[in-house]
């Protein structure tokens, strides 16, 4: 379960600071599909930046498990990040000079998995995400958007993560693809019981989540959920 | 995949980028191995020349220069102290004396002439007319025959005197030094004069001698000499273990002041003691000179090696910084990154470090001569004003000698010149890669949210 209490993210701007996320409180059960909606400066990356221990909060605590991750330190952290993290981003931020294998291998290399288990895994979780028949050899310049992003979510889940943090993961695809995209993270949540948290622009989108935050300003101005998942 | 093979294949992301650094450290390095190459030639040299040249001190009798002044001669306890003092390799000794007609059964190859006279005259040496010319034809003055020089050595080196440089064989051979046989060797002179070949035999110290050599050294002077045997001359002469001049070699001219010293403390007023350390440093200097240029120049390129590579690594880093942030996000370690653009470092200083080896093999013989040429050739000009007389005519002919010796340089590139070369590659590799580790230390994972 993911606890987040009272949390505040403030930057420095000039001699003067910018709040960005305002003394936040909210609760995501295990293996929900929740997004995250807002405009633009909202605050919804720094939020996700928050949950994934990319960036640490002002005050306050997020609690994964009963563990305040704003209190663990670099080590941990880099622990945290590789095992119990799994980022998809807009720019889906693939190396792209390693392959899709490669790329899907990384965070199970950086997790001391032994090299014959990675390919194995990676090439299973590719085929998952219907990435196979060659396509896996490919570097990402050589690949679609959406392609791209279905190896982002395939090395997202290398390791087998408790949560799933997507920033914007349909926001540079095609309809077609994004709805894909979609559907692999909501399959993700509800066969393999990871929680996976998205933000987005596309309230299509987030009306099909479990839950749904809208972001203002660094506070939830609006909080829906589904009776039924 | 592991951190090196992906840091290797990262310095081939951009080919373009990589060969043109490569081309770039490739010359630095090569720089490096060249002025290795030609520091160690030249250190090389330098001690061949300090264990070579200008490495001898001259001990003679208090007083004594050749058969002017007076005193007594060195003996063999002056000698045996000379011997126990540290970095004395080795002794040449010469006593030498004069025959005249009623000792030898050789007349002098030169004719008194006028300077002859007036130097018998005024040297006080006493001398035995030849027989039926006791009186000019104007029955007022006197004329003599010079005498015959003869020098006992142990070492036969020293034969030709001055002129051992220019000396050549035109008949048989050096005696055995160590002997104490009734052999001898003369200059041309002196055997034409007496109408000698070798195997004829000669008269001294009522003893008969064999001639077993004949040298040429070109001047009439040094061809006018007699040598025989030292320990030979000694037990005629009755001056047993007594020398007149004991050439002391040292192993190093580095050490020449220090046994100098010795010497003078040992012997104290008993001898004149003289050594060659103005030719020892003449010689040396232009090469000094080559070795610091050499220095200087490996060290420039060292650091601008280290630059090029610090630069590079530094627009890398800033370019990948969102890759960076992006493998932090995924659960890499600052260190594991690090590593990683390390290896990247090494990939680019290696590619430099071969090409740079042939660079280096090539250009260090052109190099090393130039900079011994350039040096040598400023020496000599610096002497210029002192070769018209006086005291720089010394200077000149050690110049020369310097000059002489500095050629023929080897300036190879060896196992130690490469082992030499790959350290100064890993040194450059790390010090181009401490600051931008420094910068991916400080890259923060949130980085990786950025969209550009």
């Amino acid at each position: 379960m993911l606890v987040v209490t009272d949390v505040k993210k403030q930057f420095t701007q000039g001699e003067g600071t910018v709040t960005a996320i305002n003394s936040l409180s909210f609760t995501v059960d295990d293996g929900s599909f929740v997004s995250i909606i807002g405009k633009s400066g909202s605050g919804k990356s720094t939020l996700l930046g928050l949950l994934g221990a990319l960036d640490s909060p002002t005050s306050g605590s997020i609690e994964i498990d009963g563990t305040d991750i704003a209190k663990l330190h670099d080590h941990k952290l880099i622990q945290y990040r590789n095992k119990s993290i799994g980022f998809v981003f807009q720019n889906y931020n693939l190396i792209p000079n390693l392959t899709a294998i490669e790329n899907v291998m990384l965070p199970m290399e950086f997790a001391g998995v032994p090299a014959s288990k990675r390919r194995e895994r990676a090439i299973e979780l590719l085929a998952e995400v219907g990435i196979a028949d060659g396509k896996e050899d490919r570097k990402p310049g050589k690949m679609s958007g959406g392609e791209q992003q279905r190896v982002s979510i395939a090395r997202a889940l290398a390791n087998k993560p408790k949560l799933i943090l997507a920033d914007e993961p349909t926001g540079n695809l095609d309809s077609e693809n994004g709805r894909m995209v979609f559907d692999l993270l909501h399959n993700l949540a509800r066969t393999q019981k990871t929680t996976v948290i998205v933000v987005t622009h596309d309230l299509d989108i987030a009306g099909r989540t479990d839950q749904t935050f809208s972001l203002k300003d660094g506070t939830f101005t609006t909080e829906k959920s589904k009776t039924t998942r | 995949m592991n951190i090196i093979s992906r840091g290797i294949r990262n310095a081939f992301r951009n080919t373009i980028r990589t060969g043109s650094i490569v081309v770039i450290l490739a010359l630095s390095i090569g720089l490096i191995i060249a002025m290795l190459a030609a520091r160690q030639g030249v250190n090389d040299k330098i001690e061949t020349i300090k264990a070579s040249s200008g490495n001898t001190i001259t001990v003679s009798p208090a007083g004594v220069r050749g058969f002017e002044g007076g005193g007594d001669p060195l003996t063999e306890d002056d000698l045996a102290s000379i011997t126990s003092i540290d970095h004395v390799t080795g002794i040449i000794e010469t006593l030498s004396d004069r025959l005249t007609t009623d000792d030898t059964s050789l007349n002098s190859a030169v004719e008194a002439g006028a300077l002859g006279e007036r130097n018998a005259d005024t040297s006080g040496v006493s001398f035995t007319p030849p027989a039926g010319n006791m009186g000019s034809s104007d029955g007022g003055g006197r004329s003599f025959t010079p005498s015959v020089q003869v020098t006992g050595t142990n070492n036969t080196t020293t034969i030709g005197g001055s002129s051992t440089a220019s000396l050549t064989w035109t008949a048989g051979e050096a005696f055995d030094a160590t002997s104490s046989d009734a052999v001898a060797v003369m200059g041309t002179s002196l055997a034409e004069a007496n109408d000698l070949s070798v195997g004829d035999t000669f008269t001294a110290y009522d003893t008969t001698f064999t001639v077993v050599g004949i040298y040429d050294t070109g001047n009439t002077f040094d061809n006018n000499y007699l040598y025989i045997p030292l320990a030979t001359l000694q037990s005629l002469s009755d001056q047993e273990g007594n020398v007149t001049s004991a050439t002391v070699t040292v192993d190093s001219s580095d050490n020449l002041a220090t046994v100098t010293t010795a010497i003078e403390t040992a012997l104290g007023d008993t001898a004149d003691v003289t050594n060659s350390q103005d030719t020892a440093d003449a010689t040396t200097e232009p090469l000094a000179s080559v070795a610091s240029i050499a220095l200087f120049s490996l060290i420039g390129a060292l650091v601008a090696g280290a630059v090029i590579i610090l630069l590079t690594m530094l627009m890398i880093v800033r370019e990948r910084r969102r890759e960076i942030g992006v493998m932090k996000a995924i659960g890499a370690s600052n260190l594991s990154i690090m590593w990683q653009f390390i290896v990247e470092s090494l990939t680019l200083t290696t590619l430099g470090l071969i090409v740079g080896t042939l660079i280096g093999v090539a250009a260090a013989t052109p190099l090393t001569n130039a900079l011994v040429d350039n040096s040598s050739t400023s020496t000599t000009t610096s002497t210029t004003p002192g070769m018209m007389g006086g005291p720089g005519g010394g200077f000149r002919r050690a110049s020369q000698a310097s000059t002489q010796a500095i050629q023929n340089i080897q300036s190879s590139v060896g196992t130690t010149t490469l082992a030499y070369g790959l350290g100064a590659t890993l040194l450059i590799a790390i010090l181009g890669s401490a600051v931008p580790s420094l910068m991916i230390s400080k890259i923060k994972p949130a980085d990786a949210m950025r969209n550009e």
